[in-house]
């Protein structure tokens, strides 16, 4: 059942890129357990707000967790302390009355910082872009059921492209890699028939833009799997390495 | 002005062959020369831009969010429909327009809605092979389910996430135009004005959300599909930005709004809790494929539903429409919902909220089978709600979640500013009074993929096009005044927040002009909300400035349209005399508490023109003429 | 030969030549101490052993300077790596909590990796690198571990390897994309005994010596 609790926030402030940035300390005051995390930080604004300051910036849409637009660290663990769950789909009955609770952006040199918990996540576009793609223009598709996928195949295909792209695994990576968000398209594409004409293509290329991005080097520590809120498994990256190894010494792709 | 819908004559079923073949082509060679603007990135601005790129066209697109993919069509879970037949059910092209036709009370085009239908086969093809992991049979062959609204097997679906892999989809082709050079994408951006030079549709003025600078943009014809206005409500199953912004801008330039008041109640939602809550979360209705909707019998019995002996439940959807029973369409769903719960048979702390209970399927097909297919769902569930829907059955009630109304287009979804067309959500095409499950995402993709490509072809084939540039004094006029607005909106400095104005807008419009309306209530509506307005514009607080990021702001200019806009929402229904779909007017209804149609007088789409600030807008009837279904009374019995 | 070193240099190419030649360190560690447990048959059997193997001079010759090689390649590469790393997140957190992720050995993967290279070159230096001439490696062992100070010096020595090793071995399947349903499980539970085993069985040697000096 519902109650109320206080809370303590730390929140990181930042003006804009440039801006160095600190912490600022909240009182959340008489937050319903009912409400979830994104809603305590629009009450908090609100009262920002009506003392006339800025109000803490922080991105979200569809509040719904499939949209991957929201997302900060909180008390250090990317989307807080529930599994399997994005920031806006945490509730506050996982918070206990007097907590403190540190909340800062997505830290990594490919995100930069916009303003305050607000971070530039256009590099996952930009991998997308290298090659997470199946080349088929619109009107040249053949029937749907030409080429039978087998059920397994295509659950395990979904679940790779469950992912969101809201970046909790580059944020909780100790070493800041995006291993799990480029091996999840990776194996989404390589596991159907359709994705597999240009596989070695893709894994050569979607690599090469993350690492020319700047993102670190995947040292299979687990922590994205672990919080990722849609609990992508790491299996995934095995395959975007096995990918790969396929792609540099099996294929002609250079 | 006359509204020329356009549709093509001969036969139902090759108008739009026929169509295709008159329209006048671009040369390969000469889709270079041209520029489009395409504003939003959900399934129909993404697959418009998609495609429009591979022909050779050059695109810019924009969106609010930091990525196109987050577009809110993500959000969609339950699946798209299509006339595939492969579950050999008796499903086909003809039946599949029938049902749309049908599920939206007779208040659509035939010509628009059985186009749809016939391209629906053409875009499961087209998602298969970009990727998208629909579910299979074991034999590897697609999987199929039903929905709400039909008695056939044709909805493809990817688990609860459909809208979301079929945006990955769209946005990936995209994507690929990016690397190509052909698209450009601004992300971050919010679509401040249409421009319209010599009554055409020559760019757009937006607002970098970042630096907060005003940009100019011109092309050869803007494409808006920026989706729907059902954050009017406050509460919705919308994305927090999802907004009434851009198509008001433009229908103040000159677009007519068409059918505003068609709002969907959607009827499997978690119900509101409290006051700060800042939307709505939707329960696919797939749910109710395998759960069954039920109250206690006795008004005012709180005990929890375990302790409710079989025979003192009433499953009133079961009762009232035996053939149809749980999967009737939304908007008969939703309104006994409505009607349970203000005879005071609601459960739930609150008393707004009705029961989905999937314990017979559990006990039927398994825990596993169940968690299979729902598995997520009932994830998400427990998370808002801290209940286990395995143990205890899940409380639902109905929710804003799509609008049918929007921008007026014709049979090429031109609006009547030539050159702006209008895809998805954003116009009022296909879905008449009430759309049915799986055909939001059916028909936008439709528009994106297969029907923009050609009549926007057709335009820019027989449209003199002189060259515009971004200096033009319409863009520095339009840029002039959404400076003037942030402005005003910056200097008011009172004492209530945007999000207090949305929330008693929401609260106005949800009681007066929400699932059942009536006359009284409308008038007390009119009245209500130009009195918000006024305050609002002398007492909000908008902080921070307009040079950099500032999401008050933003929200105050969307606010500020939706306060604008929702007279005509309310307009609007009052002017319909009549019940429709979604459109429930208590003064006609049948005996039976159903909506009751006037065939006589309702057969037309409500079109609506801007008359300036302070001006009524004027209401222009597009009929509606029916030649190939007679207007049955949609019964579910 | 372009495309071979463009294989390599990528992030992914960078880390399969760590999973090479680090399952080749735990595949060498493996039987280095199969072979050193001989000492436990005693004086004879151990140096029977010593004798036997360098009967194949050139394949110790041989696996010496691939060890070195791949030694090299290890710990430079890591390093690059490691720096990557740290640039990749040029501003810290604040507060920065493991989600369930991390294990001991896989938070401290470079610093155990530097610990070991101190440790491997002492312990060259200590039986490799010395004049053998008028004693044997039996004598060298014994006394070495008759001091306490050189005991704890292996003991700590090796359990920093198993550390390396427990996250090691699996990561280095991982990476080489050998992670199947039906066998990561084993292989992650076989990294873990393997750590334990060599762990344990590395200490135990000093530990015998000495107790029966």
């Amino acid at each position: 059942m519902s109650k109320t609790i206080n809370l303590t926030l730390k929140v990181w402030r930042q003006k804009g890129p440039e801006d160095k940035g600190h912490f600022e300390t909240y009182e959340a005051k008489d937050i319903s357990t009912d409400l979830s995390f994104l809603e305590m930080l629009d009450l908090v604004n609100e009262k920002i707000t009506l003392e006339g300051k800025d109000p803490i910036a922080f991105d979200n849409d569809c509040r719904e967790g499939i949209c991957g637009m929201c997302g900060a660290m909180v008390n250090g663990i990317a989307h807080g302390p529930q599994k399997a769950t994005t920031l806006c789909q945490l509730h506050m009955r996982h918070f206990e009355d007097g907590e403190i609770v540190v909340i800062e952006p997505w830290r990594a040199r490919p995100f930069k910082i916009i303003k305050d918990l607000v971070v530039d996540r256009s590099p996952f576009d930009k991998i997308i872009q290298s090659g997470g793609y199946i080349s088929v223009n619109t009107g040249s598709a053949p029937e749907a059921n030409t080429i039978p996928v087998p059920a397994q195949k295509a659950e395990l295909a979904m679940d790779a492209a469950a992912c969101i792209g809201c970046g909790a695994c580059v944020a909780a990576c100790p070493n800041a890699s995006a291993m799990l968000f480029v091996g999840a398209k990776i194996s989404h594409l390589a596991l159907l028939p359709q994705g597999r004409p240009e596989a070695a293509k893709r894994a050569l290329s979607m690599l090469r833009k993350m690492d020319e991005l700047g993102f670190g080097n995947c040292s299979n520590e687990t922590e994205c799997e672990a919080v990722c809120p849609k609990e992508i498994s790491i299996t995934n990256i095995a395959r975007f390495n096995r990918e790969y190894l396929k792609a540099s010494f099996g294929s002609s792709e250079k | 002005m006359e509204l020329d819908s356009r549709v093509p004559g001969g036969p139902l079923e090759t108008k739009w062959e026929r169509h295709c073949f008159e329209l006048k082509l671009v040369s390969p060679a000469n889709k270079r020369k041209f520029q489009i603007i395409v504003v939003g990135t959900g399934l129909a601005g993404a697959s418009a831009s998609a495609t429009l790129a591979e022909l050779g066209y050059n695109v810019k697109v924009f969106c609010i969010q930091d990525s196109p993919r987050r577009a809110h069509s993500i959000a969609a879970q339950g699946g798209i429909n299509a006339a595939k037949n492969y579950a050999g059910d008796g499903d086909s092209i003809w039946r599949l327009f029938y049902d749309t036709i049908k599920g939206g009370d007779f208040r659509a085009r035939e010509a628009n809605v059985y186009r749809l239908a016939q391209i629906s086969n053409n875009i499961i093809d087209q998602c298969v092979a970009q990727g998208v992991p629909f579910a299979r049979e074991y034999g590897g062959l697609l999987a199929n389910r039903s929905f709400g609204g039909a008695q056939v097997s044709r909805t493809f679906y990817a688990r609860g996430q459909t809208g979301q892999q079929l945006l990955l989809g769209a946005y990936s082709a995209m994507m690929r135009q990016v690397s190509a050079g052909r698209i450009k994408v601004f992300p971050r951006r919010e679509m401040l004005d249409l421009v319209v030079i010599n009554g055409r549709a020559r760019g757009v003025v937006t607002r970098n959300l970042i630096t907060g600078a005003m940009e100019s943009h011109a092309a050869h014809a803007v494409i808006l599909a920026t989706g729907g206005y059902g954050n009017a409500y406050y509460l919705s199953t919308n994305g927090m930005n999802s907004n009434v912004s851009a198509i008001w801008k433009a229908y103040k330039k000159g677009a007519f709004f068409a059918n505003p008041s068609f709002v969907q109640i959607h009827p499997t939602c978690i119900p509101v809790h409290g006051t700060y809550q800042s939307k709505l979360t939707l329960m696919s209705e797939s749910l109710r494929n395998d759960g069954r909707v039920w109250v206690p019998k006795k008004p005012g019995d709180k005990r929890p539903p375990e302790q409710i002996p079989e025979d003192e439940r009433d499953y009133y959807l079961e009762r009232k429409y035996p053939s149809f029973g749980n999967l009737v369409p939304r908007d008969v769903a939703s309104r006994n919902a409505k009607e349970q719960c203000d005879a005071g048979k609601g459960v739930g702390p609150t008393g707004y909220a009705v029961y989905l209970d999937l314990r017979d399927a559990i006990q039927r097909d398994g825990e596993e089978v169940i968690r299979k297919k729902y598995g997520n769902l009932f994830q998400m569930y427990e998370r808002i709600t801290g209940e286990n829907p395995y143990k205890t059955p899940m409380m639902i009630y109905p929710a804003v979640h799509y609008v049918m109304g929007g921008l007026w287009v014709d049979y090429d979804l031109m609006s009547t500013i030539a050159g702006l067309f209008v895809l998805g959500e954003a116009n009022f095409s296909d879905h008449g009074a009430n759309r049915l499950g799986a055909s939001a995402l059916m028909q936008g993709l439709a528009d994106g993929y297969f029907i923009i490509p050609y009549t926007i072809g057709g335009y820019l084939a027989g449209t003199e096009l002189p060259a515009v540039s971004e200096d033009h004094p319409a863009f520095l006029d339009s840029q002039k005044q959404a400076q003037e607005t942030t402005r005003k909106l910056l200097s008011i400095n009172g004492k209530r927040t945007v999000n207090d104005f949305h929330r008693e807008l929401g609260h106005i419009l949800w009681e007066y002009c929400g699932m059942t309306r009536n006359d009284e209530g409308m008038r007390k509506a009119k009245e209500l909300i130009p009195e918000l307005r006024e305050q609002f514009w002398q007492n909000v607080i908008v902080p921070g400035s307009s040079e950099d990021f500032n999401q008050s702001l933003e929200k105050a200019g969307r606010v500020a349209d939706f306060l604008e806009f929702a007279e005509l929402l309310v307009e609007d229904a009052l002017s319909r005399r009549e019940s429709c779909g979604c459109h429930f007017n208590e003064a006609f209804q049948t005996k039976d508490h159903e909506a009751l149609r006037n065939d006589e007088i309702g057969c037309y789409v409500a079109a609506w023109s801007y008359n300036g600030p302070g001006g009524k807008p004027s209401l222009h009837k597009e009929p509606l003429v029916f030649e190939n279904v007679e207007l049955v009374t949609r019964s579910y019995k | 030969m372009n495309w071979f070193i463009r294989a390599f240099s990528s992030s992914i190419g960078k880390k399969q030549i760590m999973a090479v030649t680090g399952l080749a360190f735990c595949l060498f560690v493996t039987f280095h101490l199969l072979g050193n447990l001989t000492v436990y048959a005693g004086r004879d059997s151990f140096l029977s052993y010593v004798k036997h193997l360098h009967s194949w001079q050139w394949l110790v010759t041989a696996a010496e300077w691939i060890l070195l090689f791949f030694a090299v390649l290890h710990i430079s590469i890591g390093l690059l790596l490691f720096f990557e790393n740290l640039r990749a997140r040029p501003v810290r957190y604040a507060v920065k909590k493991s989600a369930g992720g991390r294990t001991i050995g896989s938070a401290t993967e470079p610093y155990t990796g530097l610990l070991i290279l101190g440790f491997i070159v002492v312990h060259l230096l200590k039986f490799r690198f010395v004049d053998k001439t008028g004693t044997n490696d039996f004598v060298i062992l014994s006394h070495t571990f008759s001091h306490w100070g050189w005991v704890l010096f292996y003991i700590v020595g090796v359990i920093i390897v198993a550390v390396h090793i427990s996250h090691g071995l699996w990561s280095g399947f991982q990476t080489l994309g050998v992670n199947h349903p039906k066998y990561m499980p084993f292989i992650r539970r076989f990294g873990t005994v393997l750590s334990f085993v060599i762990g344990a069985g590395f200490a135990s040697i000093p530990v015998l010596i000495i107790f029966t000096r």
